[in-house]
């Protein structure tokens, strides 16, 4: 889904500090009906920025001026704590889970993490937007696989039948039961029989809230 | 004037001390078996007792005290022997590192602490053998002392000798033939001295030098072996840091360029494909974009990949590619590079030279106004002498974390030298040599 035409166009506060890439989003969230309200290149002014203006979602690149380590990051932990309100959409070059841990600690909704390669993706980029907004929570395919890499030897992941398997790494990566069931064409009744079938396998309580069922997996994926 | 040397260190010791007159190195030769022989029966008794006391007390934990006291007895008289050495050998010699305990260790951990150490053995082997050596010497130079002296000097008391009292006394001239007389006996007494005290200087010399040899191999041998380790690690550890240091920026340039350019590229390429129906003029902007953009990621990659191995250099040697350094930069660049055409250096020396010269460059062009820049490139004597002088303002240093200190470190790690000659002012020359076989 994308921003429908009439609705309140999304305000946007942008950390980018390539040049390059912050004129290309601007353009990109333009074009998609957003409205970029601000747009700036370090750490230090995303926090400002999203104090002033309380967007309904930042958009944050992890590595920023001075230290080109994980400035971007810190910001937005920073930024979500004085403004809770907003969403935060992380992109980064590289992924890494132990990012993600720190973006996902305080428990609530509204963040996600993507590869900056998604960003092309134009369309999976704004219903990520789109997630994260919503209260949602959306992680990269590459930090769900990068947790299903290492798993144990007497792991229950593996009596998982390979639907199952699909449906638990969608789970993982944030999408709903409904966004789910269209991914794999199949009905969201079919989806929900998998996801009580997975829950059950892996001895989690079923829960209905999106966020709550993320955390879950990642939870599970993780011990 | 600031002028600052990354030296690489010399591996053991000072160059030899000058030549000194041959009476001077006997008095030293000899004093140094004279006083070698006490040492030596001191030192077989001391540790001889304390060992046979140690070991056999080791049961009874009283000994590994007596031991450890041992160690460092014998550590003492290694040390008063290491420092006798030098002025024998006529090279200094280097002074070996014993192991240490941490500060914050146990009593017991100190006290065997010195039983671990190979060197404190060494030296406890050198005090036991040593009798062996010291106790011919000194009866040697004694000797050849003692008939030097008499020889020459029997002039002076042949007639206190009572001879012929005895029909058994048979002297040194009977047996040569020749009659027992007064005469015969100091002329051939005196011959005899003349020979031992020209032979003196040499026989002393060789008392001494075996002596010393045995010494340097047992206490010293170890200590040269250590510090060209140390020097080696060294040389490795400026080589992995500058390695490291160069793959961090590596890193940088892709993240920062060509990566960020791709993504852009992507981005603007699925933005046109949305566009295409809406708006085929907005598209066909954004495809004209994407295009420029793409000859720019591969500008930037081409200059990345230069940075990384030069093409040039690895396929025409270090002269073209020096040249074509040259000509890329923005100041202008003497090239004078003395190398016979058509001979390649070793690629490690090529490597370090290119580097040197487009890092130095770079430095001219980015941090001063100079308005010319020499480079010199000649091979002597084994080395590749590598000059690079601007007139510049000057003043620059080779301070840890300066660029110029990762150039030392690279230098150094090929075992070369980068001596840089700054004066506030200018002009700023920065000689690189390297060894070069």
């Amino acid at each position: 889904m994308s921003v429908t035409p009439g609705a309140a166009p999304r305000r946007v506060v942008l950390a980018e500090d390539s040049v390059l890439l912050r004129e290309g989003l601007i353009r990109l969230l333009g074009e998609a009906g957003a409205e970029v309200v601000a747009a700036v290149a370090d750490g230090p002014s995303l926090v400002r920025a999203v104090v002033e203006h309380r967007p309904d979602v930042a958009v944050v690149d992890v590595r920023m001026p001075p230290t080109h380590t994980d400035e971007g990051l810190r910001a937005a932990v920073e930024a979500r704590r004085a403004v809770p309100t907003t969403a935060v959409l992380v992109l980064s070059q590289y992924v890494e889970v132990a990012y993600a841990d720190e973006l996902l600690a305080d428990g609530a909704g509204g963040v996600g993490y993507l590869l900056k390669d998604r960003v092309a993706q134009v369309d999976q980029f704004l219903s990520a937007l789109d997630d994260v907004v919503g209260g949602g929570t959306v992680l990269d395919p590459q930090v769900v696989a990068q947790l299903f890499a290492r798993r144990r030897r007497d792991d229950p992941v593996r009596s998982l039948s390979p639907r199952e398997r699909e449906v638990l790494e969608l789970i993982a990566e944030g999408h709903s039961n409904g966004a789910i069931a269209r991914r794999l064409v199949v009905t969201p009744g079919a989806v929900e029989k998998h996801t009580q079938h997975i829950f059950a396998k892996l001895d989690l309580a079923p829960d209905e809230d999106q966020h709550r069922r993320v955390l879950a997996t990642l939870a599970y994926l993780r011990s | 004037m600031t002028t600052s040397t990354a030296e690489t260190p010399l591996p053991t010791g000072a160059p030899a001390r000058q030549h000194r007159s041959w009476w001077r190195q006997l008095g030293v030769d000899s004093g140094y078996v004279l006083v070698g022989f006490p040492l030596a029966i001191a030192a077989f008794v001391l540790v001889v007792t304390l060992l046979a006391v140690g070991v056999g007390t080791l049961v009874i934990w009283v000994g590994l005290p007596l031991l450890t006291l041992t160690l460092l007895v014998a550590r003492g008289l290694a040390a008063v022997e290491r420092m006798r050495i030098p002025a024998v050998l006529r090279h200094d010699v280097p002074t070996p590192v014993y192991r240490r305990a941490a500060p914050e260790a146990s009593l017991a951990r100190r006290l065997v602490e010195p039983l671990r150490d190979p060197q404190c053995w060494l030296d406890v082997v050198h005090a036991l053998v040593r009798m062996a050596v010291a106790i011919p010497a000194f009866v040697v130079v004694v000797t050849w002392w003692a008939v030097a002296l008499g020889g020459l000097t029997s002039v002076a008391w042949d007639w206190s000798i009572p001879y012929g009292t005895d029909a058994q006394d048979v002297v040194l001239p009977e047996f040569l033939g020749l009659d027992d007389t007064r005469t015969s006996r100091v002329l051939t007494y005196t011959a005899v001295g003349l020979v031992s005290a020209l032979l003196l200087p040499a026989v002393v010399r060789a008392a001494a030098l075996l002596e010393a040899q045995l010494a340097r191999a047992l206490l010293t041998l170890r200590a040269g072996t250590q510090a060209e380790l140390g020097r080696l690690s060294e040389g490795r550890d400026a080589a992995v840091a500058a390695e490291a240091v160069a793959l961090r920026r590596l890193e940088r340039d892709i993240h920062d360029g060509p990566q960020q350019r791709l993504v852009r590229l992507s981005m603007d390429l699925h933005r046109a494909q949305r566009m295409i129906d809406s708006d085929p003029d907005g598209a066909r902007t954004t495809l004209a974009e994407a295009a420029t953009m793409t000859r720019e990621t591969l500008e930037e990659l081409r200059a990345l990949s230069r940075g990384i191995a030069p093409p040039v250099l690895a396929d025409r040697g270090l002269a073209a590619a020096l040249a074509a350094v040259a000509a890329r930069s923005p100041v202008p660049v003497e090239l004078a590079v003395e190398l016979p055409t058509g001979q390649r250096l070793p690629p490690v020396v090529e490597n370090s030279a290119y580097f040197l010269v487009s890092e130095a460059l770079a430095n001219v062009a980015k941090h001063t106004d100079a308005t010319v820049a020499r480079v010199t490139v000649v091979r002597e004597d084994g080395r590749l002498r590598v000059e690079v002088e601007d007139d510049g303002p000057g003043g620059a240093v080779l301070a840890p974390g300066h660029g110029l200190a990762g150039l030392a470190d690279r230098l150094f790690a090929v075992d070369g030298v980068l001596t840089v000659d700054s004066p506030r002012g200018g002009p700023t020359r920065l000689i690189g040599e390297l060894p070069c076989p």
